[in-house]
């Protein structure tokens, strides 16, 4: 499998639970590296540092507790941004209040909202559909991704979208 | 391959090189009796052969690359050619048979040329009585008082009469790219409204639900499918069908191997059967067509479904017996419910009164490229595609035909694909020989290129091989165009070989040494069966 430059980000800052999304998406990593951040802030210096080096943000799991801005904070920041606009952005958390909640969806466009504690299944799942949308909407060659995102979504796109012809 | 900063590959890079030099390259070569035009003819037709090959640029491009370079070096009004006029000279006659000439009329020593009409000449050997500086006095019995001969023999338009411009831009409307614009048109409203699925459903239906009769079902309803419609459409939506039979099967089932390759193959194979099927089709009947060699829809179908047909059924037999099925029924989801809004009702009729008058051509006479016109203008009449569906046509493949069929003419016009066939003594090798040869080529060839490409660089050689009359009065144009087609589209034996390969391969269900296996012995029946098409069947149906 070779690797992508599409990226997921996950952005957790108490370390055995950023342990745990890691290792839940490890079937994942090999095609879409998997970068960490523990604050809002660091999460900033990553993205940029990703973003410079010509890469791209596929996914961004994001929980809400965090030191300095909070989880929403960040991904309404990053929904303007349009460097991130089109990423998948994924709020995972147990803490957040209606109110968060609401404005995450309104303003952030928020693509998933994950519960804790969550299963390894649901993550994943959720982790392939928006990383497959990711990929219809935004690469040109989206062939490599057929053996691990969603096949059937993928060929669907083709055949619908036209993005390979005879030759 | 690994991407350099540019984004190009190494690969890429050294082919971007080389296809420069290959334009260059005629310049830096004695090439004997290749005309100036030939020449130029012969660099883009080098520069194109390795743009395709290494695909620097992809191949649309290379594509419109040689018409632009057509345009501007070798028509009639481009920079080369505008305001020329082949310089020609009149022998003054001294005594009888003796005659002056200026010395630059005198071309090896020994050879004038007459001009018998505009950009045609003929050579005559001559004997030189005397030569005085500018003046040659030559004796020949041959030449007489009202001929003209070419007073420089080195100029750039002997034995060239460069074509108008617009014959190359006009490749774009050729009539066979209407025919498939008509075909693409029909296709992108199918998917619109979702014809080509339900069909698929409704067609597998009658098929059940045991696993060798499901493989023989999609092999089938592919292959009618990309009959008409993109092969590689055709793939990607069957893909989306067998993969919820693919998930009832255990992890190690072999069986999925075969469902997984029944579906390209299938695909390729499909392809044959119509001239609107794939674009190598277009490549061979718009050069057969220059020559004045038609062949309607109908005959097309008479001459490829039967091969079409034994082939799907030895593929299906091959597959059954490397990948045996294991279980004993699988569920199919075959609920289906056509489009009934009156868009989609309008789609269905049209469609099935264009299928239906191509079909019949023979019968009412009316040129397929004729009737394509037909879904072009009611579709968009009626608003069933609109401004968005248009732009969503695959344009890129229609300007890969006419790239290629616009090399054709270039070639044969400059005389370059003469040229290039001179060299071998052809008519030693027999014409069973011929066929198995460029089959055997065309297989080889297309199972690392594309398809259309493989047809654009073959073509032109079919057809000088009939022109100059190498082969003999037995040379059958036709059949060996034919030849040419079936055999680009039997080429698949590897991921890269055509799309519907490559997106079957992407699933990750198959493995490379499968493809190969099952692609090389397709292949290999397939050159066997067409030979045996060639020799019996097709000079029969094509009289």
């Amino acid at each position: 499998m070779e690797r992508s430059d599409i990226y997921i980000l996950c952005i957790e800052d108490e370390q055995e639970v950023l342990d745990a999304v890691v290792r839940d998406l490890e079937k994942l990593e090999e095609q879409f590296p998997v970068e960490t951040a523990t604050s809002a802030e660091e999460a900033r210096e990553v993205i940029h540092k990703l973003l410079d080096e010509g890469k791209k943000i596929g996914l961004i799991l994001c929980d809400h507790i965090l030191p300095g801005d909070n989880g929403v904070e960040l991904l309404i920041e990053l929904h303007k941004d349009e460097r991130t606009h089109d990423s998948r952005k994924v709020l995972l958390t147990g803490q957040a209040g209606l109110d968060d909640t609401v404005r995450a969806l309104n303003e952030a466009r928020l693509h998933h909202y994950i519960p804790k504690p969550w299963t390894r299944e649901e993550l994943l799942e959720v982790a392939v559909k928006l990383l497959t949308d990711f990929v219809i909407e935004q690469e040109e060659n989206i062939l490599p991704y057929m053996s691990t995102l969603d096949a059937g979504k993928l060929s669907e796109s083709i055949r619908s979208r036209r993005s390979i012809s005879d030759e | 391959m690994k991407s350099g900063s540019s984004g190009l590959t190494t690969i890429q890079i050294t082919g971007l090189f080389l296809g420069i030099f290959g334009l260059i390259l005629p310049f830096l070569l004695p090439l004997g009796t290749l005309s100036f035009a030939g020449q130029i003819g012969l660099g883009i037709f080098l520069m194109a052969a390795i743009f395709w090959m290494f695909e620097p640029i992809p191949i649309y491009a290379t594509s419109m690359l040689v018409i632009f370079l057509q345009i501007l070096l070798l028509s009639a009004q481009g920079p080369m050619y505008m305001d020329t006029e082949l310089p020609s000279a009149e022998p003054a006659e001294i005594r009888e048979h003796t005659w002056q000439i200026p010395t630059s009329a005198l071309k090896d020593g020994d050879t004038v040329l007459v001009i018998t009409e505009p950009g045609k000449t003929e050579a005559v050997r001559v004997d030189v009585v005397e030569r005085n500086g500018r003046h040659v006095i030559i004796y020949s019995e041959e030449l007489s008082a009202d001929q003209k001969i070419v007073e420089d023999t080195g100029h750039r338009l002997v034995n060239y009469q460069p074509n108008n411009y617009t014959d190359y831009l006009g490749t774009l409307a050729n009539p066979i790219i209407i025919l498939f614009l008509g075909g693409f048109m029909l296709a992108e409203a199918s998917v619109k409204y979702n014809l080509d699925k339900n069909l698929t459903r409704y067609l597998l239906a009658p098929f059940g639900s045991k696993p060798r009769f499901i493989i023989l079902g999609l092999m089938l309803v592919t292959a009618a499918l990309s009959a008409f419609m993109s092969n590689t459409a055709t793939a990607a939506m069957m893909v989306t069908v067998i993969l919820p039979i693919i998930a009832q099967l255990e992890p190690g089932d072999r069986f999925k191997f075969g469902l997984a390759l029944s579906i390209p193959i299938a695909a390729n194979i499909g392809g044959i059967t119509t001239p609107i099927g794939t674009p190598p089709n277009a490549i061979v009947i718009a050069a057969l067509t220059d020559y004045g060699i038609s062949i309607s829809f109908t005959d097309w179908i008479i001459v490829a479904a039967p091969l079409v047909i034994i082939m799907l059924v030895f593929a299906w037999w091959l597959l059954l017996a490397l990948f045996p099925p294991s279980g004993d029924r699988f569920k199919m989801d075959i609920k289906s419910k056509l489009d009934t809004k009156p868009k989609a009702i309008g789609l269905y009729v049209i469609f099935a009164a264009t299928v239906l008058l191509w079909i019949t051509e023979n019968q009412h006479g009316i040129p397929s490229s004729m009737v394509a016109f037909l879904p072009v203008a009611a579709l968009v009449t009626g608003r069933i595609l609109n401004k968005n569906d248009i732009r969503n046509l695959p344009w890129d493949v229609l300007w890969l035909m006419a790239g290629g069929i616009s090399l054709g003419i270039g070639m044969d016009k400059t005389g370059l694909a003469v040229w290039m066939i001179s060299g071998l003594d052809w008519g030693a090798m027999g014409l069973i020989t011929l066929i198995l040869v460029f089959a055997l080529v065309a297989v080889a060839m297309s199972n690392f290129l594309s398809n259309t490409v493989t047809a654009t660089l073959l073509m032109p050689l079919v057809i000088s091989l009939h022109t100059s009359g190498v082969m003999g009065e037995d040379f059958n144009l036709l059949v060996t165009g034919i030849v040419i087609a079936v055999a680009c589209s039997l080429a698949m034996a590897l991921p890269i070989s055509t799309p519907p390969n490559a997106i079957a391969m992407s699933t990750g269900i198959i493995r490379t040494k499968d493809m190969a296996r099952v692609g090389v012995v397709i292949g290999a029946v397939g050159v066997m069966l067409i030979l045996a098409y060639a020799v019996f069947y097709w000079p029969l149906v094509t009289n």
